[in-house]
Protein backbone atom coordinates (compact mmCIF):
# COMPACT_ATOMS: atom_id res chain seq x y z
CA UNK A 1 0.00 0.00 0.00
CA UNK A 2 2.29 2.61 -1.00
CA UNK A 3 1.22 5.89 -1.38
CA UNK A 4 2.83 9.11 -3.24
CA UNK A 5 3.70 11.66 -1.06
CA UNK A 6 0.82 14.03 -2.05
CA UNK A 7 -1.68 11.29 -1.12
CA UNK A 8 -0.03 10.83 2.19
CA UNK A 9 -0.04 14.58 3.03
CA UNK A 10 -3.70 14.74 1.91
CA UNK A 11 -4.78 11.55 3.73
CA UNK A 12 -3.37 13.47 6.76
CA UNK A 13 -4.63 16.83 5.93
CA UNK A 14 -8.17 15.04 5.82
CA UNK A 15 -7.80 13.01 9.38
CA UNK A 16 -6.37 16.37 11.25
CA UNK A 17 -9.73 17.82 10.14
CA UNK A 18 -11.86 15.46 11.09
CA UNK A 19 -9.41 15.26 14.38
CA UNK A 20 -10.32 18.83 15.22
CA UNK A 21 -13.92 18.27 14.26
CA UNK A 22 -14.23 15.64 17.05
CA UNK A 23 -12.83 18.69 19.16
CA UNK A 24 -15.98 20.71 18.53
CA UNK A 25 -18.29 17.84 18.72
CA UNK A 26 -17.12 16.23 21.81
CA UNK A 27 -15.56 19.38 23.99
CA UNK A 28 -18.79 21.17 24.37
CA UNK A 29 -20.99 18.52 25.72
CA UNK A 30 -20.87 17.83 29.56
CA UNK A 31 -19.41 16.19 31.14
CA UNK A 32 -17.04 18.91 31.73
CA UNK A 33 -13.48 17.40 33.04
CA UNK A 34 -12.93 20.60 34.81
CA UNK A 35 -10.50 19.45 37.21
CA UNK A 36 -8.00 18.12 34.19
CA UNK A 37 -8.51 21.22 32.63
CA UNK A 38 -7.21 23.04 35.26
CA UNK A 39 -4.36 20.36 36.17
CA UNK A 40 -3.57 21.13 32.21
CA UNK A 41 -3.58 24.88 32.49
CA UNK A 42 -0.95 24.69 35.32
CA UNK A 43 1.59 22.44 33.65
CA UNK A 44 1.07 23.97 29.61
CA UNK A 45 0.39 27.34 31.14
CA UNK A 46 2.34 28.02 33.99
CA UNK A 47 5.31 26.10 33.48
CA UNK A 48 6.05 27.69 30.18
CA UNK A 49 6.13 30.95 31.32
CA UNK A 50 9.55 31.23 32.23
CA UNK A 51 10.99 30.03 29.05
CA UNK A 52 8.21 32.38 27.14
CA UNK A 53 9.56 35.35 29.77
CA UNK A 54 13.03 34.54 28.94
CA UNK A 55 13.09 34.50 25.18
CA UNK A 56 10.66 37.55 24.74
CA UNK A 57 12.87 39.47 26.65
CA UNK A 58 16.01 38.59 24.94
CA UNK A 59 14.21 39.04 21.37
CA UNK A 60 13.01 43.14 22.73
CA UNK A 61 16.89 43.72 23.81
CA UNK A 62 18.47 42.30 20.62
CA UNK A 63 15.66 43.83 18.54
CA UNK A 64 16.47 47.15 19.68
CA UNK A 65 20.24 46.67 19.58
CA UNK A 66 19.87 45.43 16.13
CA UNK A 67 17.74 48.25 14.64
CA UNK A 68 19.38 51.24 15.99
CA UNK A 69 22.28 51.68 13.97
CA UNK A 70 20.14 51.60 10.73
CA UNK A 71 18.10 54.31 12.42
CA UNK A 72 21.34 56.30 13.21
CA UNK A 73 21.84 56.52 9.68
CA UNK A 74 18.78 58.20 8.98
CA UNK A 75 19.17 60.35 11.22
CA UNK A 76 15.83 58.87 12.90
CA UNK A 77 17.42 57.44 16.37
CA UNK A 78 14.29 58.81 18.12
CA UNK A 79 12.15 56.73 16.36
CA UNK A 80 13.50 53.46 17.80
CA UNK A 81 11.02 52.96 20.28
CA UNK A 82 8.26 53.27 17.84
CA UNK A 83 9.58 51.20 15.33
CA UNK A 84 10.14 47.95 17.86
CA UNK A 85 7.34 48.53 19.74
CA UNK A 86 5.03 47.77 16.18
CA UNK A 87 7.47 44.64 15.31
CA UNK A 88 7.19 43.14 18.88
CA UNK A 89 3.73 43.23 19.19
CA UNK A 90 2.71 42.34 15.83
CA UNK A 91 4.44 39.89 14.87
CA UNK A 92 7.72 38.98 16.59
CA UNK A 93 6.30 38.43 20.27
CA UNK A 94 3.62 36.10 19.01
CA UNK A 95 5.19 33.85 16.48
CA UNK A 96 8.53 33.75 19.11
CA UNK A 97 6.16 32.67 21.47
CA UNK A 98 4.04 30.33 19.30
CA UNK A 99 7.23 28.20 18.58
CA UNK A 100 8.52 27.89 21.63
CA UNK A 101 5.14 26.76 22.51
CA UNK A 102 5.07 24.08 19.90
CA UNK A 103 8.26 22.97 21.11
CA UNK A 104 7.50 22.69 24.88
CA UNK A 105 3.84 22.29 24.55
CA UNK A 106 3.49 20.49 21.30
CA UNK A 107 6.17 17.66 22.18
CA UNK A 108 5.11 16.92 25.41
CA UNK A 109 1.54 16.30 24.33
CA UNK A 110 2.41 14.19 21.72
CA UNK A 111 5.16 12.51 23.68
CA UNK A 112 2.73 12.25 27.20
CA UNK A 113 -0.47 11.14 24.58
CA UNK A 114 1.50 8.82 22.52
CA UNK A 115 3.27 6.91 25.17
CA UNK A 116 -0.47 6.65 26.89
CA UNK A 117 -1.48 5.49 23.80
CA UNK A 118 1.18 2.74 23.29
CA UNK A 119 1.07 1.24 27.02
CA UNK A 120 -2.48 0.89 26.59
CA UNK A 121 -3.32 3.76 29.23
CA UNK A 122 -5.93 5.01 27.24
CA UNK A 123 -7.97 1.93 26.61
CA UNK A 124 -7.70 2.07 30.49
CA UNK A 125 -9.45 4.81 30.67
CA UNK A 126 -11.89 4.18 27.99
CA UNK A 127 -12.69 0.97 30.37
CA UNK A 128 -12.84 2.65 33.46
CA UNK A 129 -16.05 4.49 32.33
CA UNK A 130 -13.95 8.21 30.13
CA UNK A 131 -14.21 9.17 27.42
CA UNK A 132 -10.29 9.56 26.67
CA UNK A 133 -11.06 11.99 23.70
CA UNK A 134 -12.52 14.66 26.31
CA UNK A 135 -10.39 13.70 29.25
CA UNK A 136 -7.12 14.00 27.59
CA UNK A 137 -7.49 15.43 24.08
CA UNK A 138 -10.22 18.02 24.70
CA UNK A 139 -8.62 19.70 27.85
CA UNK A 140 -5.48 19.71 26.34
CA UNK A 141 -6.62 21.55 22.88
CA UNK A 142 -8.65 23.68 25.31
CA UNK A 143 -5.57 24.74 27.25
CA UNK A 144 -3.62 25.50 24.54
CA UNK A 145 -6.00 27.74 22.99
CA UNK A 146 -6.76 29.70 25.74
CA UNK A 147 -2.88 29.94 27.67
CA UNK A 148 -0.87 30.98 24.79
CA UNK A 149 -2.71 34.12 23.81
CA UNK A 150 -2.13 34.93 27.60
CA UNK A 151 1.57 34.13 27.42
CA UNK A 152 1.57 36.32 24.13
CA UNK A 153 0.46 39.32 26.44
CA UNK A 154 2.89 38.34 28.52
CA UNK A 155 5.39 38.22 25.86
CA UNK A 156 4.33 41.34 24.55
CA UNK A 157 4.94 43.50 27.90
CA UNK A 158 8.40 41.69 28.57
CA UNK A 159 9.54 42.08 25.38
CA UNK A 160 8.99 45.81 25.17
CA UNK A 161 10.75 46.08 28.44
CA UNK A 162 13.66 44.38 26.81
CA UNK A 163 13.82 47.18 24.33
CA UNK A 164 13.45 49.79 26.59
CA UNK A 165 16.56 48.30 27.99
CA UNK A 166 18.20 48.26 24.92
CA UNK A 167 17.49 51.41 23.59
CA UNK A 168 19.25 52.41 27.19
CA UNK A 169 22.39 50.99 25.94
CA UNK A 170 23.56 53.16 23.81
CA UNK A 171 21.40 56.20 24.14
CA UNK A 172 19.47 57.69 26.64
CA UNK A 173 15.75 57.23 26.74
CA UNK A 174 13.68 57.97 29.96
CA UNK A 175 11.08 55.60 30.90
CA UNK A 176 8.50 58.00 30.82
CA UNK A 177 9.23 59.06 27.10
CA UNK A 178 9.81 55.26 26.18
CA UNK A 179 6.71 54.01 27.13
CA UNK A 180 4.70 57.14 25.82
CA UNK A 181 5.96 56.53 22.16
CA UNK A 182 5.12 52.63 22.53
CA UNK A 183 1.66 53.68 23.41
CA UNK A 184 1.82 56.42 20.97
CA UNK A 185 2.17 54.09 18.47
CA UNK A 186 0.51 51.10 19.29
CA UNK A 187 -3.08 51.08 18.46
CA UNK A 188 -6.26 48.93 19.33
CA UNK A 189 -5.63 47.72 15.13
CA UNK A 190 -1.72 46.59 16.15
CA UNK A 191 -3.07 44.99 19.54
CA UNK A 192 -6.46 42.84 18.49
CA UNK A 193 -5.28 41.39 15.69
CA UNK A 194 -2.15 39.80 16.84
CA UNK A 195 -3.58 38.77 20.05
CA UNK A 196 -6.45 37.05 17.71
CA UNK A 197 -4.30 35.28 15.43
CA UNK A 198 -3.08 33.54 18.92
CA UNK A 199 -6.16 31.70 19.90
CA UNK A 200 -5.35 30.12 16.13
CA UNK A 201 -1.45 29.61 17.17
CA UNK A 202 -2.67 28.04 20.39
CA UNK A 203 -5.52 25.56 18.89
CA UNK A 204 -3.54 24.66 15.78
CA UNK A 205 -0.38 23.20 18.51
CA UNK A 206 -2.47 21.56 20.64
CA UNK A 207 -4.80 19.97 18.26
CA UNK A 208 -1.39 18.79 16.14
CA UNK A 209 0.41 17.81 19.58
CA UNK A 210 -3.01 15.77 21.08
CA UNK A 211 -3.50 14.65 16.99
CA UNK A 212 -0.11 13.27 16.67
CA UNK A 213 0.09 11.39 20.51
CA UNK A 214 -3.08 9.85 20.41
CA UNK A 215 -2.68 8.38 16.73
CA UNK A 216 0.68 7.01 17.74
CA UNK A 217 1.72 3.59 16.30
CA UNK A 218 3.01 0.98 18.78
CA UNK A 219 6.40 0.74 20.04
CA UNK A 220 8.48 3.43 21.95
CA UNK A 221 9.90 4.05 18.72
CA UNK A 222 6.66 5.67 17.57
CA UNK A 223 6.55 7.77 20.60
CA UNK A 224 9.54 9.58 19.44
CA UNK A 225 8.08 10.39 16.02
CA UNK A 226 5.23 11.68 17.30
CA UNK A 227 6.70 14.31 19.76
CA UNK A 228 8.90 15.00 16.87
CA UNK A 229 6.64 15.56 14.07
CA UNK A 230 4.08 16.84 16.31
CA UNK A 231 6.74 20.03 16.79
CA UNK A 232 7.64 20.33 12.76
CA UNK A 233 3.72 20.80 11.65
CA UNK A 234 2.90 22.70 14.41
CA UNK A 235 5.84 24.98 14.01
CA UNK A 236 5.35 25.21 10.40
CA UNK A 237 1.49 25.54 10.79
CA UNK A 238 2.65 28.55 12.77
CA UNK A 239 3.97 30.42 9.91
CA UNK A 240 1.15 29.34 7.90
CA UNK A 241 -1.61 30.58 9.83
CA UNK A 242 0.85 34.02 10.41
CA UNK A 243 0.74 34.36 6.43
CA UNK A 244 -3.16 33.55 6.46
CA UNK A 245 -3.78 36.53 9.24
CA UNK A 246 -1.57 39.38 7.71
CA UNK A 247 -3.10 38.52 4.62
CA UNK A 248 -6.37 38.59 6.34
CA UNK A 249 -5.20 42.01 8.38
CA UNK A 250 -4.20 43.48 4.83
CA UNK A 251 -7.65 42.79 2.79
CA UNK A 252 -9.55 44.29 5.74
CA UNK A 253 -7.37 47.59 5.88
CA UNK A 254 -6.69 46.93 9.31
CA UNK A 255 -3.16 48.49 8.97
CA UNK B 1 -23.77 2.18 49.53
CA UNK B 2 -21.86 -0.05 47.23
CA UNK B 3 -23.42 -3.49 45.73
CA UNK B 4 -22.29 -6.22 47.16
CA UNK B 5 -22.43 -9.28 44.81
CA UNK B 6 -21.98 -11.52 47.07
CA UNK B 7 -24.60 -11.11 49.05
CA UNK B 8 -27.33 -11.69 46.27
CA UNK B 9 -25.27 -14.67 44.76
CA UNK B 10 -24.51 -17.48 47.25
CA UNK B 11 -22.28 -19.62 45.97
CA UNK B 12 -22.78 -22.81 44.29
CA UNK B 13 -26.47 -22.14 43.21
CA UNK B 14 -27.25 -20.43 39.52
CA UNK B 15 -25.06 -22.42 38.00
CA UNK B 16 -24.38 -23.04 34.15
CA UNK B 17 -26.24 -19.90 33.59
CA UNK B 18 -24.38 -18.01 30.72
CA UNK B 19 -23.19 -14.68 32.17
CA UNK B 20 -21.41 -14.00 28.68
CA UNK B 21 -22.13 -15.75 25.07
CA UNK B 22 -20.05 -15.21 22.15
CA UNK B 23 -21.28 -16.01 18.39
CA UNK B 24 -19.20 -16.65 15.39
CA UNK B 25 -17.39 -13.75 16.06
CA UNK B 26 -14.83 -12.83 13.53
CA UNK B 27 -12.63 -9.70 13.08
CA UNK B 28 -9.43 -9.15 10.80
CA UNK B 29 -7.10 -6.06 10.68
CA UNK B 30 -6.29 -5.66 6.42
CA UNK B 31 -5.45 -9.15 5.31
CA UNK B 32 -4.93 -10.33 9.14
CA UNK B 33 -8.01 -12.66 9.58
CA UNK B 34 -7.29 -13.13 13.96
CA UNK B 35 -10.53 -14.12 14.71
CA UNK B 36 -13.06 -16.35 12.55
CA UNK B 37 -16.03 -17.18 13.99
CA UNK B 38 -15.34 -17.59 17.36
CA UNK B 39 -17.87 -19.10 19.56
CA UNK B 40 -18.07 -19.55 23.29
CA UNK B 41 -19.79 -19.62 26.25
CA UNK B 42 -19.12 -18.46 29.87
CA UNK B 43 -21.39 -19.22 32.93
CA UNK B 44 -21.73 -17.79 36.21
CA UNK B 45 -19.03 -18.99 38.58
CA UNK B 46 -16.37 -20.08 35.75
CA UNK B 47 -13.39 -19.19 35.31
CA UNK B 48 -12.22 -19.87 31.79
CA UNK B 49 -8.75 -20.36 30.64
CA UNK B 50 -7.64 -19.39 26.94
CA UNK B 51 -4.42 -21.09 25.76
CA UNK B 52 -3.15 -19.70 22.43
CA UNK B 53 0.37 -19.18 20.51
CA UNK B 54 1.52 -15.38 20.75
CA UNK B 55 -0.28 -13.57 18.05
CA UNK B 56 -3.12 -16.04 17.75
CA UNK B 57 -5.63 -13.29 18.48
CA UNK B 58 -6.03 -13.68 22.36
CA UNK B 59 -5.73 -9.97 23.42
CA UNK B 60 -7.75 -8.78 20.37
CA UNK B 61 -10.51 -11.62 21.89
CA UNK B 62 -11.20 -9.73 24.92
CA UNK B 63 -11.07 -6.08 23.70
CA UNK B 64 -13.82 -6.78 21.68
CA UNK B 65 -15.45 -8.36 24.83
CA UNK B 66 -14.78 -5.19 26.36
CA UNK B 67 -15.94 -3.05 23.68
CA UNK B 68 -12.25 -1.06 22.77
CA UNK B 69 -12.28 -3.25 19.54
CA UNK B 70 -15.28 -3.62 17.52
CA UNK B 71 -15.63 -7.48 15.68
CA UNK B 72 -16.31 -6.91 12.16
CA UNK B 73 -19.28 -9.35 12.65
CA UNK B 74 -20.98 -11.93 15.17
CA UNK B 75 -23.03 -10.92 19.03
CA UNK B 76 -20.73 -10.98 21.76
CA UNK B 77 -23.95 -11.17 24.74
CA UNK B 78 -22.47 -9.62 28.23
CA UNK B 79 -24.54 -9.73 30.92
CA UNK B 80 -27.33 -9.23 28.80
CA UNK B 81 -26.00 -6.83 26.14
CA UNK B 82 -24.76 -7.35 22.64
CA UNK B 83 -21.87 -5.17 23.02
CA UNK B 84 -21.18 -4.20 19.51
CA UNK B 85 -24.56 -2.88 19.03
CA UNK B 86 -24.03 -0.41 22.33
CA UNK B 87 -23.68 3.40 22.79
CA UNK B 88 -21.13 5.10 24.60
CA UNK B 89 -23.12 5.41 27.82
CA UNK B 90 -24.42 1.62 27.55
CA UNK B 91 -21.41 0.61 27.07
CA UNK B 92 -19.83 2.65 30.25
CA UNK B 93 -22.32 0.46 32.53
CA UNK B 94 -21.58 -2.84 31.54
CA UNK B 95 -18.00 -2.00 31.85
CA UNK B 96 -18.89 -1.15 35.31
CA UNK B 97 -19.41 -4.67 36.00
CA UNK B 98 -16.52 -6.12 34.22
CA UNK B 99 -13.20 -5.78 35.19
CA UNK B 100 -10.36 -5.95 32.59
CA UNK B 101 -6.36 -6.30 33.32
CA UNK B 102 -3.85 -5.35 30.63
CA UNK B 103 -0.89 -7.61 29.52
CA UNK B 104 0.61 -4.24 29.61
CA UNK B 105 -0.80 -3.18 32.90
CA UNK B 106 -1.88 0.26 31.59
CA UNK B 107 -0.78 1.79 34.90
CA UNK B 108 -1.43 5.48 34.64
CA UNK B 109 2.17 6.66 35.07
CA UNK B 110 1.11 10.55 35.47
CA UNK B 111 -0.46 9.17 38.54
CA UNK B 112 -0.13 7.57 42.56
CA UNK B 113 -0.79 4.29 43.33
CA UNK B 114 -3.90 5.56 45.07
CA UNK B 115 -5.13 7.97 42.05
CA UNK B 116 -4.45 5.17 40.20
CA UNK B 117 -7.20 3.25 41.83
CA UNK B 118 -9.40 6.30 42.52
CA UNK B 119 -9.71 6.52 39.29
CA UNK B 120 -12.06 3.39 37.98
CA UNK B 121 -14.03 4.68 41.02
CA UNK B 122 -14.29 8.37 40.63
CA UNK B 123 -15.46 7.56 37.01
CA UNK B 124 -18.19 5.08 37.47
CA UNK B 125 -19.37 5.35 40.71
CA UNK B 126 -19.59 9.37 40.89
CA UNK B 127 -21.64 9.50 44.11
CA UNK B 128 -19.01 7.83 46.51
CA UNK B 129 -17.78 10.25 49.27
CA UNK B 130 -14.32 10.30 49.81
CA UNK B 131 -14.16 8.34 52.81
CA UNK B 132 -15.71 5.39 50.72
CA UNK B 133 -13.20 5.77 48.23
CA UNK B 134 -10.19 5.26 50.71
CA UNK B 135 -11.67 2.51 52.20
CA UNK B 136 -12.07 0.89 49.06
CA UNK B 137 -8.18 1.80 47.88
CA UNK B 138 -6.76 0.49 51.13
CA UNK B 139 -8.76 -2.76 50.60
CA UNK B 140 -7.78 -3.24 47.62
CA UNK B 141 -4.01 -2.49 47.61
CA UNK B 142 -3.92 -5.30 50.83
CA UNK B 143 -5.70 -7.59 49.30
CA UNK B 144 -2.63 -7.97 47.03
CA UNK B 145 -0.21 -7.38 49.80
CA UNK B 146 0.65 -3.68 48.76
CA UNK B 147 -0.48 -1.40 51.24
CA UNK B 148 2.96 0.43 51.86
CA UNK B 149 2.84 1.72 48.33
CA UNK B 150 -0.18 3.95 48.49
CA UNK B 151 1.61 7.12 47.93
CA UNK B 152 4.08 5.82 45.97
CA UNK B 153 4.55 6.76 42.16
CA UNK B 154 3.75 3.94 39.75
CA UNK B 155 7.25 4.21 38.31
CA UNK B 156 8.75 3.81 41.26
CA UNK B 157 7.50 0.01 41.48
CA UNK B 158 8.98 -3.05 39.83
CA UNK B 159 7.39 -5.24 37.73
CA UNK B 160 5.42 -7.51 39.94
CA UNK B 161 4.73 -4.79 41.75
CA UNK B 162 3.05 -3.10 38.52
CA UNK B 163 1.23 -6.10 37.82
CA UNK B 164 -0.71 -6.30 41.49
CA UNK B 165 -1.29 -2.74 41.51
CA UNK B 166 -3.10 -3.14 38.04
CA UNK B 167 -5.20 -6.45 39.64
CA UNK B 168 -5.86 -4.47 42.46
CA UNK B 169 -7.68 -1.41 40.12
CA UNK B 170 -9.32 -4.00 38.20
CA UNK B 171 -11.15 -5.77 41.07
CA UNK B 172 -12.20 -2.57 43.10
CA UNK B 173 -14.88 -2.32 41.09
CA UNK B 174 -16.08 -5.66 42.40
CA UNK B 175 -16.46 -6.51 39.06
CA UNK B 176 -18.90 -9.44 38.20
CA UNK B 177 -16.78 -11.20 35.34
CA UNK B 178 -13.14 -10.35 35.10
CA UNK B 179 -10.49 -10.59 32.08
CA UNK B 180 -7.10 -11.15 32.78
CA UNK B 181 -4.66 -10.92 30.30
CA UNK B 182 -1.51 -12.55 31.04
CA UNK B 183 -1.56 -12.26 34.84
CA UNK B 184 1.26 -13.78 36.22
CA UNK B 185 3.55 -13.22 32.82
CA UNK B 186 7.06 -11.94 34.00
CA UNK B 187 6.50 -12.55 37.67
CA UNK B 188 9.08 -14.79 39.31
CA UNK B 189 7.18 -18.45 39.68
CA UNK B 190 6.64 -17.63 43.56
CA UNK B 191 4.75 -14.27 43.06
CA UNK B 192 3.00 -15.68 40.27
CA UNK B 193 1.53 -19.05 42.22
CA UNK B 194 0.54 -16.13 44.85
CA UNK B 195 -1.29 -14.18 41.85
CA UNK B 196 -3.00 -17.39 40.75
CA UNK B 197 -4.53 -18.48 44.01
CA UNK B 198 -5.56 -14.86 44.47
CA UNK B 199 -7.20 -14.86 41.21
CA UNK B 200 -8.83 -18.34 42.65
CA UNK B 201 -9.66 -16.81 46.25
CA UNK B 202 -11.28 -13.80 44.81
CA UNK B 203 -13.74 -16.13 42.05
CA UNK B 204 -14.81 -18.24 44.95
CA UNK B 205 -15.61 -15.13 47.58
CA UNK B 206 -17.26 -12.77 45.18
CA UNK B 207 -18.54 -16.22 42.93
CA UNK B 208 -16.93 -13.66 39.68
CA UNK B 209 -16.97 -15.67 36.45
CA UNK B 210 -13.36 -15.19 34.55
CA UNK B 211 -11.66 -15.37 31.42
CA UNK B 212 -8.01 -15.72 31.76
CA UNK B 213 -5.25 -15.71 28.99
CA UNK B 214 -2.32 -17.12 30.09
CA UNK B 215 0.47 -19.23 29.04
CA UNK B 216 1.58 -19.87 32.39
CA UNK B 217 0.83 -23.46 32.85
CA UNK B 218 1.47 -23.80 36.77
CA UNK B 219 -1.42 -20.44 36.95
CA UNK B 220 -3.59 -22.87 34.27
CA UNK B 221 -3.43 -25.82 36.82
CA UNK B 222 -4.28 -23.54 39.43
CA UNK B 223 -7.04 -21.31 38.21
CA UNK B 224 -9.04 -22.93 35.27
CA UNK B 225 -12.49 -24.74 35.65
CA UNK B 226 -12.12 -25.09 31.60
CA UNK B 227 -10.03 -24.19 29.08
CA UNK B 228 -10.42 -22.82 25.78
CA UNK B 229 -8.08 -23.58 22.79
CA UNK B 230 -7.84 -20.79 20.19
CA UNK B 231 -6.41 -22.11 17.16
CA UNK B 232 -7.02 -20.39 13.54
CA UNK B 233 -9.02 -17.89 15.54
CA UNK B 234 -11.46 -20.67 15.97
CA UNK B 235 -12.42 -22.40 19.35
CA UNK B 236 -10.54 -25.00 18.35
CA UNK B 237 -11.42 -27.44 21.69
CA UNK B 238 -12.68 -26.73 25.15
CA UNK B 239 -11.98 -29.04 27.92
CA UNK B 240 -10.71 -29.56 31.57
CA UNK B 241 -6.92 -29.72 31.84
CA UNK B 242 -6.60 -33.34 32.25
CA UNK B 243 -8.77 -34.03 29.36
CA UNK B 244 -6.84 -31.50 26.99
CA UNK B 245 -3.58 -32.17 28.31
CA UNK B 246 -4.19 -36.33 27.39
CA UNK B 247 -5.69 -35.39 24.00
CA UNK B 248 -4.22 -37.11 21.06
CA UNK B 249 -4.68 -34.21 18.70
CA UNK B 250 -1.08 -32.48 18.14
CA UNK B 251 -2.27 -29.36 17.98
CA UNK B 252 -3.07 -29.27 21.56
CA UNK B 253 -0.45 -31.15 22.79
CA UNK B 254 1.87 -28.59 21.88
CA UNK B 255 1.32 -26.65 25.03
CA UNK B 256 1.62 -29.05 27.46
CA UNK B 257 4.95 -29.97 27.01
N1 LIG C 1 -4.88 -2.65 16.58
C1 LIG C 1 -4.41 -3.57 15.73
N2 LIG C 1 -4.21 -3.27 14.43
C2 LIG C 1 -3.75 -4.18 13.58
N3 LIG C 1 -3.44 -5.45 13.89
C3 LIG C 1 -3.61 -5.82 15.17
C4 LIG C 1 -4.10 -4.90 16.16
N4 LIG C 1 -4.16 -5.55 17.33
C5 LIG C 1 -3.73 -6.79 17.10
N5 LIG C 1 -3.40 -6.97 15.80
C6 LIG C 1 -2.94 -8.23 15.20
O1 LIG C 1 -3.79 -9.26 15.64
C7 LIG C 1 -3.05 -10.43 15.90
C8 LIG C 1 -3.36 -10.93 17.28
O2 LIG C 1 -2.89 -10.01 18.23
P1 LIG C 1 -3.08 -10.25 19.78
O3 LIG C 1 -2.50 -9.07 20.46
O4 LIG C 1 -4.50 -10.56 20.05
O5 LIG C 1 -2.19 -11.53 20.06
P2 LIG C 1 -2.10 -12.36 21.40
O6 LIG C 1 -2.74 -13.68 21.14
O7 LIG C 1 -2.63 -11.57 22.52
O8 LIG C 1 -0.54 -12.56 21.53
P3 LIG C 1 0.39 -12.45 22.82
O9 LIG C 1 0.31 -13.76 23.53
O10 LIG C 1 1.74 -12.21 22.25
O11 LIG C 1 -0.10 -11.31 23.63
C9 LIG C 1 -1.59 -10.08 15.68
O12 LIG C 1 -1.22 -10.61 14.44
C10 LIG C 1 -1.56 -8.60 15.64
O13 LIG C 1 -0.61 -8.16 14.72
MG1 LIG D 1 -1.87 -10.54 24.08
Amino acid sequence: MKQGVLMRFLNETGDITRFAGRFFKEAFKPRYEIGEFLRQCFFIGYKSLPLVAITAFIMGLVITIQSRPTLVEFGAEAWLPKMVSVSLVREIAPVITALICAGKIGSGIGAELGSMKVTEQIDAMEVSGTNPFKYLVATRIMTATLTIPILVVLADAVSLYGGYLGANIRGVVSWDLYWNQVFDTLAFSDVIPSILKTFFFGFAIGTIGCYKGYNSNKGTEGVGRSANSAVVISSLLVFILDLLAVQIIDLLNLT
Amino acid sequence: MITQPEINRPIGQEHDVPVMQLRNVSKSFGTNDVLRDFSFDLNKGENVVVLGKSGSGKSVLIKCIIGLIKPDSGSINVLGKNIPELNNHELDKIRAKVGFLFQSNALYDSMTVRENLEFPLRRHKAKMTKTQIDELVVEALTNVGLAHTIDMRTSELSGGMKKRVALARTLILKPEIILYDEPTTGLDPITGKEISELMRELAKKYNTSAIIISHDLNCVRIVADSIVMLIDGKCYAQGKYEELQTSNDKKIQEFFI
